[in-house]
């Protein structure tokens, strides 16, 4: 087999020692200089080789309790005007973060890549995109992110790389070097044809034939991104230590991209592999032994009952991901208010199992990927295509690429119900960058490339993302007489109380100050009235000291009455959140309540004597 | 007699809370006071369920209440109470207070509605997972029920017919208010659906069963309470129908099948459940061919029921033959098959659950006496019933508005009926898809219950509620001139 793959190549060698930006140039330089050459083994930067960031106290449950707020660097902020957002500028608005009360940020890859797929293909896992910056940048980013408290995960590919990477050039001019087995290759292309094939839109198969090895290779996303092959063990050193290089850097954690493909089997779909589950209970253990405190994130597109598989044993409170995003309620959140129902939000509440001690959920509204509807029924994906994406342009893959505001037709009370949702429904919320103002997208922009414009932070030129010439923008800023903006940006809002920025930042605020919404059990409370959704979460902490909190929304666009049953907390009080002031108390009879349209209540529940 | 004398000469049990529950009764909304004159009172039927010495005491009663109509005659209905009995019964419970009497020991019992006191439903709860047997009532659980369910048990708010207590949102015992002879048809119903292993039903977990005397002395068997699984989280077909129907109409550009608020896919699921426990009923309680004779009886029955409207409303009279010429369909359509069936089924008897549709309140109609409710029927008799419920969630909100409009908006109109056609469809798709048969395949009998159903509700509404009845007169017109039905 591959004889020298553990010597040396896997292993990271000590290239230089001097943590700066002319480094990674350097580096590059002589690397392509040893490809010209051909190589064998690549030599990869070690994390001694930089300066290390400040790491916050260690806090187990954290990313139970935390508000994440996922960042395109690309598109936050401009330091060198050359028309990218970088590392540098994201972190000068890092007070800005602070200031709306995120905990964590999720950057998705900075890592180098061709950007055939957004930076989802890897070309090299130590290195930073140069428009984004050097790794130093990287240090002195998580470094400041962790003086404001804020933490940082980002996105970790393991299931492919770009076939750029110097492992799949090794391994296609080189069967029999030490990369020659770190890819899935084939003779023929029929093996494993259960697969499905994810991007229907691009690709015919699941194979792709190369012509300088002479044979197929698997690819489960892009042809442009072999798979790489996990039954070699060399593989999965050289990503554990890929996760090591940064963890040691500093950062708090991975979102661990396409992580349900990992491994192949004769027979099945190659999905969920039990092979996939005991690599991430390596990985698990790596981070447990190794850098305690950090967290994994897997993102596994797939039905609750089939994700709480990725958070590991229950028996030992999980032993694999800590999170993993919850796809499906994501767009039943948009159906129910569509239907002035609380019942797609209830079912698919009711179909999620209950999940290990030390597991947390991820949800969402919006990120960069389209809204997904591959979690949803036939009719129901037909159901979200007419209300929600009206013009063929708004689709995606099975999906609509649109932003929050402009789903919700601008809004104001829609756009508070869903945030409120968002912020009160069980696990952490993860905020897009730009929803918090109520940014528009742009559909005549390719791909996914709609919801990605700059950040606007102000009302000048390039919306004060960038001060390069307009034209060399990497994306062009949003425009249009609602969402421009100069309608829309951070600086207006900033300057209003009655903001949606404001609010958004109350809300938060609000959340953070009862654990009940973090790490509360989830009760749902039916009611006489369908259109209305309410819950109870309830938490009781180590000092036995008790947070109730009961969240009431309205999903129609009608003022509503409800009636619900509190007999559990009779003679309690209810005492309304924003505003602090107490409702009559809980008696013998169901509590009635009305709501404006979309509107919602947050109460504490508390006895009488209490506050 | 007089209201308060017993109905024998010996000593009422209840004797000295007649007064008070004269007073308590019409209060109640089990209790069909509304327009009536109570004549007299007496209990006919009295028991101990709890142990000597404790405390409450825990009485069982059925008491007969005769009304003085406003035509001069006199009607006497039988009605069962749980009553609580304690010298000082805790504060919470005041609302729940009947009255006072002189209790055995010496001293004066409070004397409570016995649902309301959480100690009487945990009684009750455990009497049934012990099959006891207490006097004449005897406490039953389903066998094979799952691990004892706990109380106490909290009152239902705002039931109509019947009371019930549901504990801790696992199961809900139900009290039949009104005391009929023989086996309630819910309860039957429910014992054979289980035995089917339906999902479209909450399942029996059990029930207390007791005996009533006789009007001609001797007892008759009785059913006093059902105790089943407690559907959480549901709200009930009827207001999420209005939901959608609200949404339709507020947008008067948009149709019925263009607006977020679409309910077909839930009419759809409806259908389904539907099909599914007819079904379930005909192989738990057998089919029978229903012959040219009893086709006969059936439009026989419908043409009485034509007559009665006609003499009561002008717009039926009118129409007296067109509507028995449809009517007649019921005999055309050649020979078809009979079984149990729901009997009174509206939106309002289904329940959306987090999980799909249940099926509740198998009763009947609560107005046809027994033997009636009982008796096998055309699945098809549902099926319409269930279609006159989709345009009654169709028009129920016109209606409203009409009431304070002088004229109805035909653009909504068209909306109104566009919804009501669409939900009507999808409810047959469904129903078909499970089935196997579409009941559009046959048209003249599915007509035929439909109108006779439209006939009996345009009566119900002259009598109850004259501002809907251009809901059904609205529905009698389309059936006769045979414009917009369901099939298509």
């Amino acid at each position: 087999m591959n004889e020298g793959v553990s010597a040396g190549a896997v292993t990271p060698a000590h290239v230089s020692t001097a943590a700066t930006g002319e480094n990674d140039v350097a580096r590059d330089h002589v690397r392509d200089h040893t490809d010209d050459h051909g190589a064998h083994a690549v030599e990869e930067p070690s994390a001694a080789d930089f300066r290390h960031a400040r790491t916050l106290p260690v806090e187990q449950d954290w990313y139970k309790r935390a508000v994440f707020y996922e960042v395109l660097v690309r598109a936050f902020a401009d330091s060198n005007r050359d028309g990218f957002g970088d590392l540098r500028g994201l972190t000068d608005k890092l007070d800005y973060l602070a200031w709306l009360g995120v905990d964590c940020l999720w950057l998705p890859p900075f890592y180098d890549s061709p950007l055939r797929d957004g930076g989802y293909d890897i070309r090299d896992y130590r290195k930073v995109l140069p428009e984004f910056g050097t790794v130093a940048d990287f240090v002195e980013f998580i470094d400041q992110a962790h003086a404001r408290g804020i933490r940082v995960i980002t996105d970790l590919v393991m299931n492919h790389t770009s076939d750029q990477h110097h492992w799949f050039q090794e391994s296609r001019r080189d069967p029999e070097g030490p990369y020659g087995d770190f890819y899935v290759w084939s003779d023929d292309d029929t093996r494993w044809s259960e697969a499905r094939i994810i991007f229907v839109d691009t690709e015919s198969s699941n194979w792709t034939y190369d012509s300088v090895r002479g044979q197929f290779y698997w690819h489960r996303f892009f042809s442009h991104q072999p798979d790489l092959n996990f039954d070699n063990p060399a593989v999965c050193e050289a990503m554990i230590d890929a996760l090591r290089f940064w963890l040691d850097l500093g950062i708090d954690g991975f979102r661990l991209d396409a992580v349900p493909y990992l491994y192949e089997r004769d027979g099945t779909n190659g999905e969920n592999l039990p092979e996939t589950h005991q690599f991430l209970k390596r990985v698990r253990k790596v981070v447990d032994d190794e850098y305690p405190g950090r967290v994994l994130l897997a993102e596994a597109n797939q039905w609750p009952s089939d994700v709480v598989e990725y958070f590991g044993d229950p028996e030992v409170g999980g032993d694999e991901c800590h999170m993993a995003f919850h796809f499906p309620l994501m767009p039943r959140i948009f159906m129910a208010v569509r239907r002035e129902s609380r019942f797609p939000i209830s079912e698919i509440l009711a179909q999620t199992p209950e999940i290990p001690s030390n597991a947390q959920w991820g949800i969402f509204l919006r990120n960069h990927d389209e809204l997904t509807l591959e979690m949803v029924t036939d009719d129901e994906r037909d159901y979200m295509y007419a209300e929600y994406a009206k013009d063929p342009r708004m689709k995606a893959n099975i999906g609509i690429r649109r932003r929050l505001a402009p789903l919700l037709d601008n809004d104001r009370n829609q756009l508070e119900l869903f945030t409120a949702l968002l912020l009160s429904l069980p696990g952490s919320p993860v905020l897009y960058y730009g929803d918090e103002i109520g940014m528009g997208d742009n559909i005549w922009l390719g791909d996914r490339d709609g919801v990605r414009s700059p950040m606007q932070w102000t009302p000048d030129r390039n919306a004060g993302f960038s001060t390069c010439d307009p034209g060399r923008l990497n994306l062009p800023v949003i425009m249009d007489p609602v969402y421009g903006y100069q309608a829309v940006n951070v600086e207006a809002q900033s300057n209003s109380t009655a903001s949606l920025l404001h609010w958004n930042r109350r809300m938060i605020d609000i959340r953070k100050q009862h654990p009940a919404f973090a790490l509360g059990t989830f009760h749902e409370l039916g009611g006489s009235n369908p259109s209305v959704l309410a819950y109870v979460r309830e938490h009781t902490g180590e000092e036995g000291t008790q947070d109730i909190v009961l969240c009431v929304n309205n999903m129609s666009r009608f003022p509503q009455p409800v009636e619900l049953d509190l007999i559990a907390w009779k003679d309690w009080v209810p005492t309304e959140l924003t505003g602090g002031v107490p409702f009559p108390p809980i008696g013998e009879l169901p509590y009635l309540l009305t709501l404006p349209g979309h509107g919602f209540y947050w109460f504490s529940i508390h006895p009488a004597e209490e506050r | 007699m007089p209201p308060t004398s017993p109905h024998d000469g010996s000593a009422d049990p209840l004797g000295d809370l007649h007064d008070a529950l004269l007073a308590w009764l019409p209060g109640q909304r089990w209790f069909p006071a509304k327009g009536r004159q109570i004549a007299g009172l007496r209990t006919v039927g009295h028991s101990v369920v709890s142990a000597p010495g404790d405390t409450p005491t825990v009485e069982h009663a059925v008491i007969a209440v005769s009304f003085t109509d406003a035509a001069g005659g006199s009607a006497e209905e039988r009605y069962q109470l749980l009553l609580g009995a304690q010298s000082s019964p805790p504060g919470d419970l005041e609302h729940a207070v009947i009255g006072r009497r002189r209790s055995s020991h010496g001293g004066d019992d409070v004397v409570y509605d016995g649902l309301a006191d959480g100690r009487i439903s945990r009684l009750l709860l455990a009497l049934i997972t012990e099959n006891a047997t207490r006097g004449p009532l005897r406490f039953v659980a389903e066998p094979d029920t799952e691990a004892p369910i706990v109380g106490p048990g909290r009152p239902l708010f705002g039931e109509q017919s019947n009371s019930s207590v549901i504990y801790g949102e696992r199961a809900i015992l139900k009290l039949f208010r009104r005391a009929t002879a023989g086996l309630n048809p819910d309860l039957e119903l429910h014992r054979a659906l289980r035995r089917e292993g339906s999902d479209e039903v909450a399942p029996l977990l059990g029930a207390i069963e007791g005996e009533l005397p006789g009007e001609s002395g001797g007892v008759e068997a009785m059913t006093v309470a059902m105790l089943q699984g407690f559907a959480a989280n549901s709200a009930d077909g009827w207001s999420m129908a209005l939901t959608s129907v609200r949404d339709l109409l507020a947008e008067a550009d948009l149709r019925a099948d263009e607006v977020g608020g679409d309910f077909a896919g839930e009419a759809h699921r409806i259908g389904k459940t539907v099909a599914a426990v007819h079904q379930e009923l005909a192989h738990a309680l057998g089919t029978r061919p229903l012959d040219a004779v009893g086709a006969r009886a059936v439009e026989e029955w419908m043409l009485e029921r034509l007559d009665r409207a006609a003499a009561a409303v002008e717009g039926v009279a009118e129409q007296r033959e067109e509507i028995a010429a449809v009517l007649h369909g019921v005999t055309e359509a050649g020979p078809s098959t009979v079984q149990r069936i729901h009997g009174d089924l509206h939106l309002g008897q289904e329940l959306r659950t987090p999980t799909g549709w249940l099926v509740i309140d198998f009763e009947g109609e609560p107005s046809k006496p027994l033997a009636d409710r009982v008796r096998p029927d055309s699945p098809m008799r549902d099926v319409a019933a269930m279609l006159r419920s989709f345009d009654y969630a169709a028009f129920h909100q016109l209606a409203e508005w009409e009431q304070s409009a002088d004229e109805p908006d035909p653009q909504l109109e068209r909306r109104a009926q566009e919804w009501a056609d669409r939900n009507r469809s999808a409810f047959c798709d469904g129903y078909a898809e499970v089935a196997g048969t579409d009941p559009r395949e046959n048209p003249e009998l599915l007509r035929a219950y439909e109108l006779d159903k439209a006939v009996y509700e345009v009566l119900y509404e002259t009598r109850n509620r004259p501002g809907w009845v251009s809901i059904p007169l609205r529905s009698m017109r389309r059936l006769l001139t045979g414009v917009g039905r369901a099939e298509r």
